[in-house]
This record gives C-alpha cells, sequence and structure tokens, in this order.
C-alpha cells in the first residue's frame, strides 16, 4: 500500500501560543487504511487532526515547520475548499457542526454536495443512500437544531460521508454518544474503510480502537511515541509509560501474564481471549 | 401551500410588487391614490390568506405611527388657512393635506412590505437574489442569522438557568433584572463569538469555498404569470410618469 499522507519532521505553534503544540512529527498514513491516534488530553491529537484537513496552515496560522504531502502533493498547494473533496473532517462538538442555512436534515446533509456543484439528481440519489446507510432517515425531515447531540453526531459525519472524500478524519465521535450510538458510528466508519476511504480516528475507547483499527499512532507530548500495527504497539512495553488505558482484555492478559500465565499472543479484542492462553485449562 | 395563486408566485414578482406601489405612490401626488392600494393589499392578503395577521400587524405598528404623524402635521405644518383650533393649536387646511398625503404614503408603502414580508418566504427570497447575483456569502448571511436567532435563545435561556443555580436572581422588578443583565448576557455573547471559528471550520468541511459554481436543491421557478405581472408592473410605472410629467 502506498501512503496517502506523509508528515516529515512537523512542528507546529499556534500564533498566540508560547509552547509548540507539536514537536518534530514524522509519520506516514497508507492509503486504505484505519487509524486511529491515542493519547492524553493535550497530547497534540486535535492540532494533528487540524493539520491532516488543512485547517492548519490555511485557517489557522502560528508557525508550521516541515513538510505535509497529499498524495505525493505539498499539502499547503491546496486550496482550502479543494480540500473538502478530499478529505473529510468530523469533530467533536456535534453542535456546532451544523451549516446553519438549512431547516431539514435533507437539506442539511446536501449541504456539502451543493457547495461542490454536484447535479441535483445526483444530489437526491447521494443523500438517499446515505441517510439510510447512517440509518437517520427517520431525521430526514426534522430541523437539524432540534436534535439531539447523538442525533447531530450523525447528522454531521452523514453530512461528510456524503461528499465521498478518499480521506476521513475522525476526532472523537462517539464524545456525546450512548454506548449504542457509539456501536452504530463505528460500524458506519467500518462500512467506509471496506469502500477503501482512509480513515483516520481520534478516540479514547480503547476497547473499540484495537476492535477496529490496523494502525495506531500513539502521541506524547506533541511527539510521535509510537506508531505501527495496533497489536505490535499494545504488545509493546513502551506503550505502559504512555499512561494510556488498555483495551479491557489487554490489561487483564497482561496482568495475568505478569502472574506468571504463559499466553501465545497478546489479545488486543474482546473475541481472542479463548484463544490467547498456551493451553486449555484441562490440559494444565 | 404551493397552490395558492399568491403564494406561487416567484418572490422577486412579489417583491416587485412592492416597489411598483412604492414609485406609483411617490409618482401620483392624489391621496386618495396611495390609500386605494390599502383595500388592494387587503385583499391580496386574503387571497393568500393572511388577511388576519396582516391587518393585525399593521393595526399594531404603523396605525400609532400614522395617527401621530397625522396629527403633528395637521397642528405643526406651516399654513395660513385655519381650519378649527384645538386648546392653543390650530389647524391649517394646509396641515390636512399634507398629513393626509403624508400618512397616505407610508401606509401604502408600509403595507406593502409589510405584506410581502407575509408572503414570501425568507428563504426563497435569498434563493432568489442568489439567482440574480448575490454572492453565497451573502446569502449564508441572511440565512444564517434566521437560524441561528432562535438558537440563540435557547442557548441565553440556559445560560440564565445555570445562573440562577448560581444565585443570580433572574426573576422580580426591574432593577434585579437589570442586575440579572451582565452575568446573563457577557456569556452569551463571549460564547458566540467563540463559536465562529468552529462554525467557520464547518463550513470548510462542507466545501463552502470550493471553486467552481454550486448547485441547489432549492429551485425556484418563474412561470409566465411571473413574467407578465413584472411587465406590468414596469409598463404601468412608466406609463404613470409620462401622464404625470408629459400629459
Amino acid at each position: 500500500m502506498t501512503a496517502i499522507i506523509q508528515l516529515e519532521n512537523v512542528s507546529y505553534r499556534y500564533p498566540i501560543g508560547e509552547e509548540w503544540v507539536l514537536k518534530d512529527v514524522s509519520l506516514e498514513i497508507k492509503k486504505g487504511s484505519f487509524v486511529s491516534i491515542v493519547g492524553n488530553n493535550g497530547s497534540g491529537k486535535t492540532t494533528l487532526c487540524n493539520i491532516l484537513r488543512g485547517f492548519i496552515p490555511h485557517f489557522h496560522k502560528g508557525e508550521l515547520e516541515g513538510a505535509i504531502t497529499l498524495e505525493g502533493q505539498d499539502l499547503s498547494g491546496f486550496q482550502l475548499g479543494q480540500l473538502g473533496e478530499k478529505v473529510g473532517f468530523v469533530f467533536q462538538n456535534p453542535f456546532i457542526q451544523i451549516s446553519g442555512v438549512k431547516d431539514n436534515v435533507f437539506g442539511e446533509i446536501a449541504y456539502g454536495l451543493e457547495n461542490l456543484g454536484v447535479p441535483v439528481e445526483e444530489i437526491y440519489e447521494r443523500v438517499e443512500e446515505v441517510l439510510t446507510l447512517v440509518n437517520i432517515q427517520h431525521l430526514r425531515d426534522k430541523n437539524p437544531f432540534e436534535l439531539s447531540g447523538g442525533q447531530r453526531q450523525r447528522v454531521a459525519l452523514a453530512s461528510i460521508i456524503v461528499m465521498e472524500p478518499d480521506i476521513l478524519v475522525i476526532d472523537e465521535p462517539s464524545s456525546q454518544l450512548d454506548p449504542i450510538g457509539t456501536e452504530q458510528v463505528f460500524e458506519i466508519i467500518r462500512l467506509m474503510k471496506e469502500k477503501g476511504k482512509t480513515i483516520i480516528l481520534v478516540e479514547h475507547k480503547m476497547d473499540l480502537v484495537a476492535e477496529y483499527s490496523d494502525e495506531l499512532i500513539v502521541l506524547d507530548q506533541g511527539k510521535v511515541l509510537m506508531q505501527g500495527p495496533t497489536r505490535d504497539v499494545l504488545a509493546d512495553p513502551l506503550f505502559r509509560k504512555a499512561n494510556i488505558q488498555y483495551p479491557h482484555v489487554t490489561e487483564i492478559a497482561l496482568e495475568l501474564q505478569e502472574m506468571g500465565v504463559d499466553l501465545n499472543f497478546v489479545p488486543i479484542r474482546d473475541s481472542e481471549i479463548t484463544t490467547c492462553f498456551k493451553h486449555n485449562r484441562g490440559d494444565v | 401551500m404551493k397552490q395558492n395563486p399568491i403564494l406561487a408566485l416567484h418572490p422577486l414578482t412579489k417583491f416587485y410588487l412592492a416597489v411598483f406601489i412604492t414609485v406609483s405612490v411617490i409618482i401620483v401626488p392624489s391621496y386618495l391614490f396611495a390609500y386605494a392600494w390599502f383595500p388592494i393589499l387587503i385583499i391580496i392578503a386574503a387571497i393568500a390568506g393572511v388577511a388576519k395577521s396582516f391587518i393585525s400587524f399593521i393595526s399594531k405598528t404603523l396605525l400609532i405611527l400614522l395617527a401621530i404623524v397625522f396629527l403633528m402635521q395637521l397642528f405643526f405644518y406651516p399654513g395660513d388657512s385655519v381650519i378649527g383650533t384645538w386648546w392653543i393649536f390650530e389647524m391649517s387646511s394646509e396641515g390636512l393635506q399634507y398629513g393626509l398625503k403624508l400618512t397616505s404614503r407610508i401606509l401604502a408603502i408600509g403595507a406593502a412590505f409589510i405584506l410581502f414580508f407575509r408572503i414570501v418566504d425568507v428563504k426563497d427570497f435569498v434563493k432568489a437574489l442568489e439567482d440574480i447575483g448575490l454572492p453565497p456569502t451573502g446569502a449564508y448571511i441572511v440565512l444564517s442569522t434566521l437560524q441561528i436567532i432562535p438558537e440563540m435563545r435557547r442557548q441565553s435561556n440556559t445560560i440564565m438557568e445555570a445562573q440562577k443555580t448560581r444565585g443570580v436572581e433572574t426573576e422580580g422588578s426591574l432593577k434585579v433584572r437589570a442586575k440579572a443583565f451582565f452575568p446573563t448576557l457577557t456569556p452569551l455573547i463571549l460564547s458566540s463569538i467563540a463559536s465562529t471559528e468552529e462554525r467557520a471550520i464547518t463550513l470548510e468541511s462542507r466545501a463552502f469555498s470550493a471553486p467552481g459554481p454550486k448547485t441547489s436543491l432549492h429551485q425556484l421557478t418563474k412561470r409566465p404569470i411571473d413574467r407578465i405581472l413584472n411587465w406590468t408592473y414596469l409598463i404601468l410605472s412608466i406609463g404613470l410618469l409620462v401622464w404625470r410629467f408629459f400629459l
């Protein structure tokens, strides 16, 4: 797989900030992969998302060093509007992710396509498709301002998905959602991956991160602490240093290992719990 | 709703009617002519099904203004032919004439635009303006303002409740409420300013500044009747001008 996004020695400081929020970040995101960015609060996850979407340096000024390339081209060469077609961005606060010019959900989702100049018949088709995909057909005629947080988050996700960007940057989509809503959102993200999209996700719920993502990037105080396949990163003792929660199953397995239980491998998904132990209980 | 013959008109046709009425009452000096527009507007409102709200709105706002303007002119317009006195004031017939002329024009123009906003959906009107060249940014500003006002009202209620839990009195006498003004309004304004950044990002995520032409789900149709009406307004306006200045 080829790299779709590459960052080389990227550092960034906000206009009025004293400190560098990102320090010498180098990373590579492969086309079609599902990459999760994890890290504690203040580790620079959201800033990294803003760089990937081009809001830094196009929108937020400040000092940016290093090279960022998207599909082999320098990111600063793109216009902000052009990037809308390439990189979709869903961010944390669902209450603000409403365009504010549409009085129903259908129009809200269609808004991005209208801005891109998609023919009207095609807009109708694509919005219908996305409404079904995201499972919000029942909301289509409601005013976006009258929806609950979870509903708005799904509408926001739908509004971006409908534009069919190659890359989806999703910043903590589940922060407003209940467990069922979270599952639904992750299901949608999984579908997007199946369609060949590149997914970059920021998330704190490690069980879900481990379940879905191919690769992990661990940020710590503005630096990339680790980067690699999810399983390798979680199995690495360095991960413990980052002070990030493990997936529950991994946590238990590691503790058992410490107590002397032999493991075939370190489990990261709930479904692996039965196969990770060396012997079945009967053989011990 | 679109079956209604008045409401189904193109928003610009409705707008041009209001403009035509304005032009006509300025050209034609007679106050009877200007007053005559009012019943016509009521009939239009009745066909559109908004007569009740139209009349009640006018009687609440415009009527008071008209009464004040009329009395001021009647008593204070400089004139010699006194037709009556009240206390120390004198009414002149010039004042009466001018008062009638002024109020008739205010009534016609005011009522025309009040009716316009009763029978037009602002969304349609902005779309119509966009079609004739209003930039999308302008359209966004108008539409988002309309949508965001109720949202801000909701937010201000939330802030009021939050401040109440912190012990700020928000109900009671005028003085108490005035005191609550700053602790409730300041967070509202500050948070609104703070959220503009995220709002801009939201718009950018939806490719607001994408190069190239935009499309719209919301299409307005211009029917032959719209063209006919617009030409009629134009021809009548020119006719009135010719009649006024050349005949």
